[in-house]
């Protein structure tokens, strides 16, 4: 474990902070938080940590309506209670185990090698998946009630949380994490960002969309502002076209805005603007 | 160590945990910290659990590190007295020079590192105590007034910066736009008014229900019999009744707006009503309230389950609320002060609460704010509000 650090994957762009961070929280074997708006890359960090480091990466997706045992694992009673009733599966009937069917964390838990373990958005789901949560990442241990076993980390993964919400997660959960905010990024780093997912983009088109988007970003009264994703789905759209050229969007010409902008009120005020703007 | 550091910063309101100052410390203890940028980050990082706390850390930062390089463990004292003086000698180092009755001429031609040195002597000369140069952190070859120092007032001194220092990264104040002070947005209101429903079985019966399943089960002597159920969904019933009229709600035009925009997309069952300074015998459907009327005893069927917020400043003449014709408008004359007709809300409503845009700094001033305030739980509409809020909507 120790002697591993990260410093970065080939499809992300890590800043020299974060990359610190990660460290830390890897050293300390603490879960790391990410706060972020949307498209900042958090969910990313954890794919580029598991590849650069060269670890399995295991996802949870949290979901609203899930209770931490179904991320812990899962007693399968129906496949059971049907094979006491028909007896034709090779399982022993007798043995809770055989139906015992590990989540992604125990999942985590069990693996022969350390993993790369991503809670991705704990916020969608209630604050006693968080407060369940506690126990299980402080000891790294949990019990399988129905055959009474403790199931404890034989390598305690590298956890990444991610979170969307404005509002704090409960003080308990936080008190175990370490915590960053990834801001989104300034136009440097986004032209970083471009060069590593369009090696052979010209340094105009690449300079002028991203001059285009953070403009476009600035905009009043838009709801859902366009993220990295967007500008990179936008790139490739303007690529494919092959009328386009950059200078288009210096005279403030925008084509293919409904990449960038995914709610129509949001899209019909920038299409105004930008027509507005075209005029003069 | 840096436990001067950790009570400023909870002195000044960024919510640190002794917990997590102790893993503050086995990160330093553990190597992980070498320089100043690196304490920066992971003091951060370990300490502060919120974006919205990041800016009011940033400037604990910047004022207890002021420029200079960590310091020595000879602690504060020291320093701010050396840097106290080195900025006495930048505006006026003949004054200085005298004090310490030295030619002036002698101290200008040492290297602003050297007159920290020599400054730093010199204090040690006078206090005679001297605990040993025995640094914290790192040997990552900081001296404690390195050559990339700063001048306490951010100026710089002397010497090439080959980084960005934490320090100044903490002066550039990146993360104001996170403060708590920040507007309320429509996720905020969705995260405060998240727990706000009431769930109920509901749709196709989809779920297997295991416990019934293995009743039944068991009852028909062991031939399986799969019990299904409808998964559980949130049918919450909320009433919204909005104050729209007058001058007085215009600057929270904007935040109301956004309340109710986000009430409408989340809530199935939601009625949103409006009316003008205070509830007389009808509210009204329509936001021009004129074409829909609803009378109070009409909206005394509805389940009385039903959460009501009133969201209004609150702000009026008094015998609006209190005069049996107080009404502002000549044709709503119906013999019952205002302020009954709010009783009457209250008592048919057990979970109605009024959200106030004012700040709640200034209700004391308007008597009709602490009225009102009697009748229904008054919360402000802000985020912390909100949550109060909802608490109290939710609580049985």
């Amino acid at each position: 474990m120790s002697g591993q650090s990260f410093s970065g994957a080939s499809r992300y762009v890590l800043d020299a902070e974060l990359a610190q961070i990660v460290n830390v929280s890897m050293a300390l074997e603490m879960p790391l938080l990410l706060k972020g708006e949307p498209g900042t890359g958090k969910t990313m960090l954890a794919h580029a940590i598991a590849e650069s480091l060269g670890m399995p990466l295991l996802v949870l997706n949290v979901k609203s309506s899930m209770k931490l045992v179904e991320a812990l694992y899962q007693y399968d009673t129906l496949t059971r209670l049907n094979d006491s009733r028909f007896g034709d599966s090779k399982r022993d009937v007798s043995n809770i185990e055989a139906y015992i069917k590990m989540g992604k964390i125990g999942q985590a838990f069990v693996a022969e090698r350390r993993t790369v373990l991503l809670i991705d958005e704990i916020d969608k789901a209630d604050t006693d998946f968080q407060d369940d949560m506690l126990d299980v990442l402080d000891q790294m241990e949990f019990d399988i009630i129905e055959i009474d076993k403790t199931i404890r980390t034989k390598h305690r993964p590298v956890i990444i949380i991610t979170s969307n919400a404005k509002k704090d997660l409960s003080d308990p959960f936080l008190g175990r994490c370490n915590f960053h905010h990834i801001a989104f990024p300034d136009p440097k780093m986004m032209r970083k960002i471009i060069d590593v997912h369009f090696p052979g983009l010209s340094g105009a088109l690449a300079e002028a969309a991203i001059d285009a988007f953070y403009k476009l970003r600035q905009l009043e009264g838009i709801e859902k502002r366009p993220a990295t994703r967007e500008l990179i789905n936008w790139i490739r759209a303007l690529q494919s076209d092959p009328d386009f050229s950059p200078k288009r969007l210096l005279k403030e010409d925008l084509p293919f805005l409904g990449v960038l902008f995914k709610k129509s009120q949001d899209f019909e005020q920038a299409t105004r603007v930008t027509q507005r703007r075209a005029r003069y | 160590m840096f436990i001067d550091y950790f009570y400023q910063l909870k002195d000044h309101g960024v919510p640190v945990s002794p917990t997590a100052f102790l893993t503050l410390h086995k990160a330093l203890n553990q190597g992980l910290v070498q320089s100043l940028d690196d304490f920066y980050t992971v003091s951060r990082a370990v300490l502060v659990k919120s974006e919205r706390y990041f800016d009011l850390f940033d400037q604990v930062f910047a004022h207890y590190f002021k420029g200079a390089e960590l310091p020595d463990a000879q602690g504060l004292a020291m320093e701010e007295m050396v840097r106290a003086m080195l900025e006495q000698w930048l505006q006026n180092p003949k004054e200085l020079a005298n004090a310490l009755g030295i030619d002036e001429a002698e101290l200008q031609k040492l290297t602003p590192e050297q007159l920290i040195e020599y400054f730093k002597e010199r204090l040690k000369d006078q206090t005679e105590r001297h605990d040993g140069g025995k640094r914290w952190i790192g040997t990552g070859g900081t001296s404690p007034v390195g050559h990339s120092g700063f001048h306490p007032e951010g100026m710089r001194v002397g010497g090439e910066s080959r980084n960005k220092s934490a320090v100044k990264v903490a002066l550039e104040r990146r993360y104001k736009d996170y403060s708590l002070e920040g507007p309320l947005t429509r996720s905020m209101m969705g995260e405060a008014l998240k727990r706000l429903r009431h769930l109920r079985p509901a749709g196709p019966k989809d779920q297997v229900n295991v416990d019934k399943t293995i009743y039944q089960t068991m009852k028909n002597a062991g031939e399986i019999e799969i019990v299904f159920d409808s998964a559980l969904k949130d049918r919450l019933k909320v009433i919204l009744a909005i104050d729209n009229g007058g001058w007085s709600m215009d600057p929270y035009i904007p935040l109301v707006q956004t309340l109710f925009d986000y009430a409408r997309a989340q809530f199935k069952e939601l009625k949103t009503y409006f009316f003008h300074n205070t509830i007389y015998e009808t509210i009204w459907g329509d936001s021009s309230r004129y074409k829909k009327p609803v009378t109070l005893t009409e909206l005394a069927r509805r389940d009385p389950e039903t959460r009501v917020i009133f969201v209004g400043d609150a702000s009026m003449a008094p015998y609006e609320l209190m005069a049996q014709d107080g009404s502002i408008y000549i044709t709503d004359r119906s013999g019952r002060p205002s302020i009954a007709c709010l009783q009457f809300l209250a008592k048919t409503f057990r979970h109605a609460i009024w959200l106030n845009p004012v700040s709640s700094q200034r209700w004391p001033y308007t008597r009709t704010i602490s009225l009102i305030g009697q009748i229904f739980p008054m919360f402000e509409l802000t985020i912390d509000g909100l949550e109060k809020a909802v608490a109290r909507l939710m609580a049985q």
